[in-house]
């Protein structure tokens, strides 16, 4: 009964067929734009800085320095990304960061001379000082989860607490006097290549002087190896759990996802505390790789963060982001950081570059939106 | 046939005006009543006593024989009551598997359950044949709800309850803010419903609507039921003039109040 086909009104998803591939399109554009992105800033700087300076912008070296630069705004990135999924933001992370150096750096200050080992003592300190950390992520999930305080509001004042506490347990002043072996663990490499020579991990080859380290090529520093460990941990939760499924369910509808059953409050609790967590790893990574605390450590990586999160796809809106996307925007903001100083740019204009890049991410984020519905 | 929900004498005051006084009703397995009733009749507050918004002042609700009592809308969902709402209550970030498995979302087990992922073909594989049952066709599962058309979404949330087992849905203004051709394809979900013996409470002001899935209709007016009458022996004419209090069915001994005497609760039934 062929005829019948004909007489039945036309299947509605027809009518939706063009809308639809419409919305691909964008949604493609949006996922690929900022891969582009980034290598459009890599083309420019390395032409701009062969012109300007005639250095060669693109060497095993300075990639491997842009990496390094990328790791704390990578690891703030992550937990703002869960953050920011909820239809959150967290504001606290930056001092947090600075909470954990100062921390680390306090308890291996003191319990290296007691006569505990190097090892034992950093992993000790480290330990303890991202558990400290996540204190103050825990509370800040407290107060938007069950006291509904405005996210914004409380990890503001959560980040003057948190700075308060660092100054006042490191008297304002950076926390020197590290046991050794850290800034060898905090500025090292997995992998040292000596042509001819061979391969070694850890640590430079045996037998290699001062003069054979030009030969030499160090490969992946060891706190971009942590934060790779580190950043596949938490895209695995984000990306394949039940908990990383209920944070893009109470980003997106916040009721459904309350009526659905699921632990809306438990879930917001712990997105905050996971946010703090990594600033807390982010903050023990800093005080290796220059054997000290400060309470700024992490400061000025708070805006540069959340830029790298909306850079990768991520809206304040909430319900959208990915880590890729994050891993993506991290390393174009440290490209555009990392890029201007080969350039040699007066370092202030970073901060007028990576402003401008959050407000015009927002601003294409909207747009999309917009043409979206 | 046993009734699957039997609504006996249901009574709700707010205040001095009586939004609802002493309604019954069964619904049957596979049976789509319709429930209509100008603004401010009661229609909402009468379902939402059975989907358990609200709490009756007088009478009671039997489910599959079984008296229950609900606290919270909760409940009543936990029991097999479901509610598709005017806003779905669907995460328009996700997609269709997402969302039909919302908040019990199945996983596989790594390591003795250590590492728990989600099991995204299971549930994909279902979703697939839950929409199938109703006669549901999406683009893709993979589909942002976002993307779908508001007939699409609605029959994804109605796919959601069946597949968790609803023993019966409640439906308020299913098409309106539909397009046409969306508010068919929803009509007829309704009707796959009912052939799958799942009985449906729809109300709508659209009686055109009402009259092409209805079996039975009730109507309210000023909180009372005035009538209770099959579809087939009654006409939209008819069912107005029952609406605004012109005809009264004496057969059915209910003889609609003067006007001044009942009170208004228009405000209330939002």
């Amino acid at each position: 009964m062929t005829i019948e086909n004909n007489v039945n009104p036309p299947d509605i998803t027809d009518d939706q067929r063009p809308v639809r591939s419409q919305v691909e399109t964008l949604t493609l554009i949006r996922r690929v734009w900022p891969w582009v992105f980034l290598a459009l800033l890599l083309v420019f700087f390395t032409i701009a800085s062969r012109a300007l300076n005639d250095v060669q912008f693109l060497s095993p070296r300075s990639i491997q320095g842009i990496l390094v630069f990328a790791t704390q705004i990578l690891l703030i990135g992550l937990g703002e990304t869960y953050v920011i999924i909820t239809g959150g933001i967290d504001l606290s992370v930056g001092f947090i960061v600075g909470l954990a150096a100062v921390v680390a750096a306090l308890i291996m200050k003191s319990l290296h001379p007691t006569g505990v080992p190097p090892l034992p003592t950093i992993l000790i300190a480290s330990l303890v000082a991202i558990l400290v950390s996540a204190i103050p992520g825990l509370v800040n999930g407290f107060l938007v989860a069950r006291v509904k305080v405005p996210p914004f509001i409380a990890t503001l004042g959560m980040g003057g607490i948190v700075q308060g506490a660092a100054l006042l347990l490191s008297g304002g002043y950076p926390v020197a006097e590290q046991p050794p072996y850290l800034g060898q663990l905090g500025n090292g490499y997995l992998i040292y290549y000596w042509p001819d020579h061979g391969i070694s991990f850890f640590g430079l080859p045996e037998g290699a002087v001062a003069a054979d380290l030009q030969q030499i090529i160090p490969l992946i520093p060891n706190v971009v190896a942590a934060t790779i460990v580190v950043t596949i941990i938490f895209w695995f939760i984000l990306a394949k759990t039940q908990f990383g499924q209920h944070v893009y369910a109470i980003g997106g509808n916040f009721e459904a996802a309350k009526r659905a059953g699921i632990p809306t409050q438990r879930s917001i609790i712990w997105v905050y505390t996971i946010s703090a967590i990594l600033a807390g790893v982010a903050g023990v990574l800093w005080s290796a790789r220059f054997t000290s605390g400060a309470y700024n450590a992490g400061e000025s990586t708070l805006l540069t963060a959340i830029a790298a999160v909306v850079i990768g796809g991520a809206s304040l809106f909430g319900g959208e982001g990915t880590v890729i996307g994050t891993i993506v925007g991290s390393l174009i903001v440290a490209t555009i950081q990392f890029g201007l100083v080969i350039l040699g740019v007066v370092p202030f204009w970073q901060f007028v570059a990576v402003g401008v890049v959050v407000i015009v991410a927002v601003v294409v984020d909207q747009f999309g939106r917009t043409i979206g519905s | 046939m046993e009734p699957v929900l039997r609504a006996k004498n249901l009574t709700k005051r707010f205040g001095g005006l009586v939004a609802v006084d002493d309604v019954s009703m069964d619904i049957l397995p596979g049976q789509v009543m319709g429930l209509v009733g100008d603004n401010g009749a009661g229609k909402s507050t009468l379902i939402k006593m059975i989907s358990g918004v609200y709490q009756p002042d007088a009478g009671e609700i039997f489910l599959e024989n079984n008296n229950v009592t609900f606290s919270g809308p909760r409940d009543a969902r936990d029991l097999g009551i479901e509610t598709i709402y005017q806003d779905l209550a669907l995460a328009e970030n996700l997609d269709v598997s997402s969302n039909i498995f919302l908040g019990r979302e199945v996983k596989k087990r790594y390591l003795g359950g250590l590492i728990r992922t989600l099991n995204w073909p299971y549930m994909h594989e279902e979703s697939a044949s839950a929409l199938d049952r109703l006669d549901i066709h999406v683009p893709s599962l993979m589909q942002q709800i976002r993307n779908l058309s508001g007939g699409q979404r609605q029959a994804v949330a109605i796919a959601r309850s069946v597949y968790w087992n609803a023993k019966m849905m409640i439906m308020d203004e299913p098409t309106a803010a539909l397009a046409v051709p969306e508010q068919r394809k929803v009509l007829s979900l309704v009707r796959t419903l009912r052939e799958q013996g799942v009985p449906v409470i729809i109300i709508s002001h659209n009686l055109q609507d009402v009259f092409a899935v209805a079996d039975r209709i009730t109507v309210l007016r000023r909180g009372r039921k005035v009538a209770e009458v099959d579809a087939a022996d009654t006409t939209p004419d008819e069912i107005v003039s029952l609406m605004v209090g012109a005809k009264a069915v004496h057969e059915m001994g209910v003889i609609p109040q003067p006007l001044e005497n009942s009170g208004s609760t228009e405000d209330l039934d939002q």
